[in-house]
């Protein structure tokens, strides 16, 4: 069992995902080459943790007291090669994919994700929209963004609790 | 024969940072008998790797709230894009599959006037070549072939994984764009990396350098196996192999010179439009060897 975070975090997360304990620290999931997790093969951690077939990515992302304040969970891509080359179908991705969104609810994403979401709620493109771009669509003879769905979106943020989550969050960072 | 309609899902990196590789789109599918179809009130597909962990409830609603628009319109949705299709394809077998959640799900997004009722498939565009279009149409399509043009093909991860919803190809042996690049006349060639990520992540969430060495070994395999150029069928990757190998390049000395086409614009070439035509001076990687082997066929 390669869990090394506290007793309840690790109950709760081992109650939803009971696969974790079949792991073996085979090592597997940082195959090189591509037939594993590249992060395992070329990811320097955001706090200067080096992965390795002894230390994997995903151990990293298992093996912390506080897993949600992890800034290396933000490394996944969300490729699933862990989970295609796991002889025990632990499939880490499930679980990194558990543990960022609670990091999110705790306020512990990156401004970045915050950010994304915002653009996404306010012009239904998960990046910023400049004058610009406008204009060499224009030029290229693309029709201009379509932004009319924006409306639906920030309905269904409010009916899922999404927008009352960052407004939340903005306060808690207000208040910081 | 009768033109295949699709709405055209465009997404939002494509759109927004590549709206090039949009024209050239317009510009070549119709060629190959595809009509695209500009449905109003699309939206972010939204993005899985950044919108989609936080809170699948909103992740699937709003991708069902997209599938219904097309459904609306009665038309299958085609994306440009392996991270919107990764998104559509899990949402729509999740909700086809799953009445319970279809029935929340659905209550969520009643207040937009859209319902999910599993009427329509999400394909993306090499699926509609491998399955739809065909190869024998595609090879009718070309006009001048990519002769002597050796391309190193990169699929990428979020069209093949996760393999029971993407089902699209070999994750560890993928073939499908090998093929699709033999169909043009060009040579696909064998390299030690092909299935290694383009290493998006590390780019933007990871230290910059992780993801330069990354980039450096996977151009290097290219180099290798003797590729002219690569190919890629997804925005992401596309933008990574251009601009990221820009960023990298200028740690190393001499940089890599691996130009990037997104695969329609090989279509393109071997239809016979110039480099100009496929909007090759918006690419931020240009390799004279790659434009005499193209501009002396």
């Amino acid at each position: 069992m390669i869990l090394q975070i506290s007793y309840e975090t690790c109950e709760e997360i081992l109650k939803r995902y009971p696969k974790i304990e079949t792991c073996l620290k085979c090592s597997l999931c940082s195959f090189k080459d591509g037939y594993g997790c590249y992060i395992s093969n070329y990811g320097i951690g955001v706090d200067g943790a080096k992965f390795s077939d002894l230390d994997t990515y995903t151990y990293n992302v298992f093996g912390q007291q506080e897993p949600t304040k992890n800034p290396n969970l933000w490394l996944c891509v969300s490729c699933h090669r862990c989970h295609e080359i796991c002889p025990y179908d632990v499939n880490p991705n499930e679980v990194v994919e558990a543990l960022k969104a609670a990091a999110f609810e705790t306020g512990h994403a990156p401004e970045l994700i915050q950010g994304e979401i915002r653009n996404v709620l306010s012009t239904s493109y998960a990046f910023p929209i400049a004058q610009s771009q406008q204009t060499q669509r224009a030029k290229l003879g693309l029709p201009p963004l379509d932004k009319t769905g924006v409306d639906d979106l920030v309905k269904i943020a409010r009916k899922t609790g999404l927008e009352n989550r960052l407004a939340a969050l903005e306060k808690k960072e207000g208040g910081n | 024969m009768a033109n295949r309609r699709y709405a055209f899902f465009p997404g939002c990196f494509l759109p927004v940072r590549l709206p090039h590789i949009e024209n050239v789109a317009r510009k070549v599918l119709p060629n190959v008998d595809v009509e695209l179809v500009d449905v109003k009130g699309f939206t972010c597909c939204p993005e899985p790797v950044g919108f989609g962990i936080h809170d699948k409830l909103t992740w699937t609603s709003v991708a069902a709230r997209n599938i219904s628009v097309a459904e609306e319109q009665g038309l299958d949705i085609m994306t440009l894009c392996n991270g919107c299709s990764y998104t559509l394809k899990q949402a729509n077998k999740a909700l086809k599959d799953d009445s319970e959640l279809r029935d929340k799900v659905n209550q969520v997004i009643d207040d937009t006037g859209h319902q999910f009722k599993g009427s329509v498939n999400v394909r993306h565009f090499m699926e509609v070549f491998k399955e739809d279009i065909g190869e024998k149409k595609l090879q009718e399509a070309v006009k001048k072939p990519l002769d002597g043009l050796k391309v190193a093909t990169h699929t990428g991860c979020h069209i093949m994984s996760p393999r029971e919803v993407m089902n699209f190809d070999n994750v560890y042996n993928p073939t499908v764009l090998d093929k699709m690049v033999e169909v043009l006349g060009a040579t696909p060639v064998d390299y030690d990396l092909k299935i290694l990520c383009c290493g998006w992540t590390l780019m933007n969430y990871g230290p910059p350098e992780a993801s330069y060495n990354l980039l450096g070994d996977k151009f290097r395999s290219m180099k290798a196996g003797g590729a002219d150029c690569c190919t890629v069928i997804c925005p992401q990757c596309f933008y990574q192999f251009d601009m990221g190998q820009v960023m990298a390049s200028r740690r190393t000395n001499p940089g890599f010179n691996m130009p990037v086409l997104f695969y329609l614009q090989l279509l393109g070439l071997s239809m016979g439009y110039t480099l100009e035509d496929m909007q090759y001076n918006m690419h931020r990687v240009k390799d004279k060897g790659l434009e005499e082997k193209i501009r002396g066929r």
